[in-house]
């Protein structure tokens, strides 16, 4: 299937009229392997790309250019991330290694650091901190800080008794997640004067992914177990636990927008995506609402910025686009094989993905104004473009 | 729990499971698999990364992990590090046709071996294709007793007598008689210096019920308990006349139920009462597989033959069991 021509995305586009598809066009390109992640810049300029076998492809979209910062080399990158002040992208994989390059503007060729063996084997989770230059890596057993301004290590790291399985930053950068078979972890490595000891929350199965919701700070568990666990505002006392899901429980996504008691909660096991929405306080405060259209795993979740508007990124080789009452909006098609990854540009008009076949897609997205989120102060944060 | 995929079997790829007690030469055999001009291209999961001497760039480490799903028990036991290694590995599946993962010499292979029953992207998207335990002929008989030994002796599809170059031809067959009262199924392989035909290791196709019992069709040359010290031993029991399925069906998931922990493996071909079809049968601890065959051969020899490998077992009262499910 032949690429739309490249005409970069540079500015939003205007809003279509009502009752308009939301996504009309596309671009696309390929890697050479299945792409494995991918990843905007907090100002929407850049978007990188990893594939499972190594590649790292950066797309500048004010220049208008690509560059393949690492080309095919059998060896997999499965984890991508720009740091919140848009200087430094890390990547890193099978090889066990941090990869770090500097930024310079838009059109000017990243650098290279020397790459920082880490000798915990694969790395398959890595996060930077929002607003801060704290790089969070999952080393084997250790969570280990790397300090984006002092480049260096910063002692101590923090063990945790098995195999971190994923990690979180909250969105104030103040609180990290992380979860292994058996605990769950909350730290808070940011605070000069160290107050309260990292705070180990015994958990019956492994965590597979965390996610925290915005300023309200709920944290969300998937387990390996096919429970679901989600602690309320500030993550304080016993969590909710939500069991009964057809398999583990692999991705999670939070609305931005603020919803009256929680934001919205989208979960992900084997083919079955699930709205959660908080409707009172106290046990059974939840309501699921099954969101039924994929016919096989789905492999990546994301709320636009802002909105309540979620996409789906399945194995079935679609990407499903829901609105916050769950409905499905509009269906986009691949080229047949898998998707494995989605990322929302920050200004939430653009979607891309990622497919089994190394293609990568970018879909310009209407959002329709119902799921956008009403003005007021403070609210999720926008692309200055 | 049954531990079929309904994902057909072509279309999963195989994994070899490679144990054995330390220096028995798993080492030697994977740099061999590995070099061999056997046109697969194999992944090779190792956990003392750096052993393997070949410069293959899909050669990946791993800790040996376990999740322990229910209470600890020994049948809900995983090994976290594959579902995750495995998961990402997959992604690249077209770079290689065949996964071979090496477990430590103090590794039970129970959980490795419930791995890819019990995760559900492992279950739909490989397929074991067979336990394969190297033994030491020379230093066996030093570890007997080492409950490791005796857990990888019992869990193989296929043994390997290895360095039989090093002990007489007395002493081999001793070890092999002794190998064969606990596991009476396993394909028995003599070689030295791990030098065995790939062809033996690679598509074995163990666990594939239609396969499970065809490697040595007279395995059981009648009904018999063998007599020896060792706690893990193996009953067979063996039936001419028909049985009945739903008696048998019970009889098994209490039997596994209750003594799953000690319950190995246990391979079977059914005999069923007006059935013309042979019904096959095969469990891992507690995880049951079972399913009709082809039809019965004209001049077949027709009768049920059950193989139970596992610790502590009452032959008595496994057989009156069994036979009270003649139909």
């Amino acid at each position: 299937m032949p690429c739309a021509p490249a005409s970069w995305p540079v500015s939003p586009e205007l809003s279509v009229a009502p009752l308009a598809p939301l996504v009309s066009e596309r671009l696309c390109g390929d890697l050479q392997q299945p792409i494995s992640a991918l990843t905007w810049s907090a100002n929407g300029e850049f978007l990188a790309i990893a594939s499972a076998g190594g590649e790292l492809l950066l797309l500048d979209f004010l220049a208008g250019c690509e560059e393949l910062l690492r080309g095919d080399r059998d060896s997999s990158l499965d984890v991508v991330g720009f740091s919140s002040d848009g200087q430094l992208l890390m990547a890193a994989g099978q090889d066990g290694e941090l990869l770090l390059w500097e930024l310079g503007d838009t059109g000017v060729r990243p650098l290279a650091m020397d790459p920082i063996p880490l000798g915990g084997g694969w790395i398959d989770a890595a996060a930077w901190q929002p607003g801060g230059l704290l790089l969070a890596v999952a080393a084997g057993r250790e969570l280990r800080l790397w300090d984006g301004a002092a480049r260096q290590w910063r002692e101590p790291s923090l063990p945790l008794p098995g195999t971190i399985q994923a990690l979180a930053w909250s969105a104030d950068g103040v609180q990290l997640a992380a979860s292994c078979h058996g605990e769950l972890v909350l730290w808070q490595p940011c605070l000069s004067t160290p107050v309260d000891p990292p705070l180990r929350n015994p958990i019956a199965s492994a965590g597979l992914t965390l996610a925290f919701s915005g300023p309200g700070h709920h944290l969300a568990c998937g387990m390996l177990d096919r429970s679901l666990l989600v602690w309320p505002q500030g993550c304080h006392g016993q969590p909710w636990q939500f069991s009964g899901f057809p398999a583990k429980v692999r991705q999670l996504a939070w609305s931005e927008q603020p919803g009256r008691l929680a934001p919205l909660l989208a979960s992900a096991a084997a083919e079955a995506v699930i709205l959660w929405t908080q409707v009172k306080q106290g046990p059974k405060a939840w309501q699921p609402e099954p969101l039924l259209w994929h016919e096989k795993r789905v492999n990546a979740l994301a709320f636009a910025p802002g909105s309540t508007l979620l996409a789906s990124a399945s194995s079935d080789g679609s990407v499903a686009l829901w609105d916050g009452k769950g409905r499905m909006l509009q269906p986009l098609e691949g080229q047949g094989c898998g998707f494995n990854a989605l990322a929302w540009r920050p200004d939430g008009r653009h979607l891309a993905a990622g497919d089994a076949n190394g293609r990568w897609w970018l879909w310009p997205v209407a959002v329709p104004a119902r799921e956008q989120q009403s003005q007021r102060a403070g609210a999720g944060f926008r692309a200055q473009l | 729990m049954a531990f079929s995929s309904p994902v057909p079997a072509a279309e999963r790829l195989p994994v070899t499971v490679l144990t054995g007690y330390l220096g028995a030469g798993k080492t030697t055999l994977l740099n061999r698999i590995l070099t061999h001009e056997h046109g697969l291209k194999v992944a090779v999961i190792v956990n003392e990364f750096g052993e393997v001497g070949i410069d293959n760039q899909l050669v990946v480490d791993a800790d040996e992990e376990i999740f322990e799903m229910n209470n600890g028990c020994i049948c809900c036991t995983v090994r976290g590090d594959l579902i995750r290694i495995i998961g990402n590995l997959m992604k690249r599946r077209d770079r290689f046709d065949h996964l071979v993962i090496e477990t430590t010499g103090l590794a039970d292979p129970a959980p490795v071996i419930q791995t890819f029953f019990v995760d559900e992207d492992l279950r739909d998207e490989l397929r074991l294709d067979a336990v394969v335990t190297l033994v030491d002929l020379k230093h066996v008989e030093q570890h007997w007793e080492a409950e490791e030994v005796q857990e990888q002796l019992a869990f193989a599809d296929v043994l390997v007598l290895n360095k039989a170059d090093l002990v007489s031809d007395a002493d081999r067959a001793a070890i092999e008689r002794r190998v064969r009262a606990i596991n009476p199924v396993a394909r028995l392989i003599t070689s030295e210096n791990a030098d065995v035909p790939m062809q033996e290791l690679l598509g074995v196709e163990a666990f594939e019920l239609e396969r499970a019992l065809s490697l040595d069709p007279g395995f059981l040359v009648d009904e018999h308990a063998h007599e020896h010290d060792d706690a893990v031993g193996s009953v067979a029991l063996v039936e001419k006349r028909p049985m009945d399925l739903e008696k048998l069906g019970c009889w098994l998931s209490d039997l596994v139920a209750e003594r799953g922990p000690d319950l190995f493996r246990i391979k079977g071909i059914i005999q069923l009462q007006a059935e013309a079809r042979r019904y096959l049968f095969q469990s891992v601890h507690m995880l049951l597989d079972g399913d009709f065959d082809r039809a019965w051969k004209p001049g077949e020899r027709r009768r049920t033959e059950l193989v139970i490998i596992g610790r502590d077992l009452d032959a008595d009262a496994l057989r009156a069991g069994f036979l009270a499910c003649v139909a």
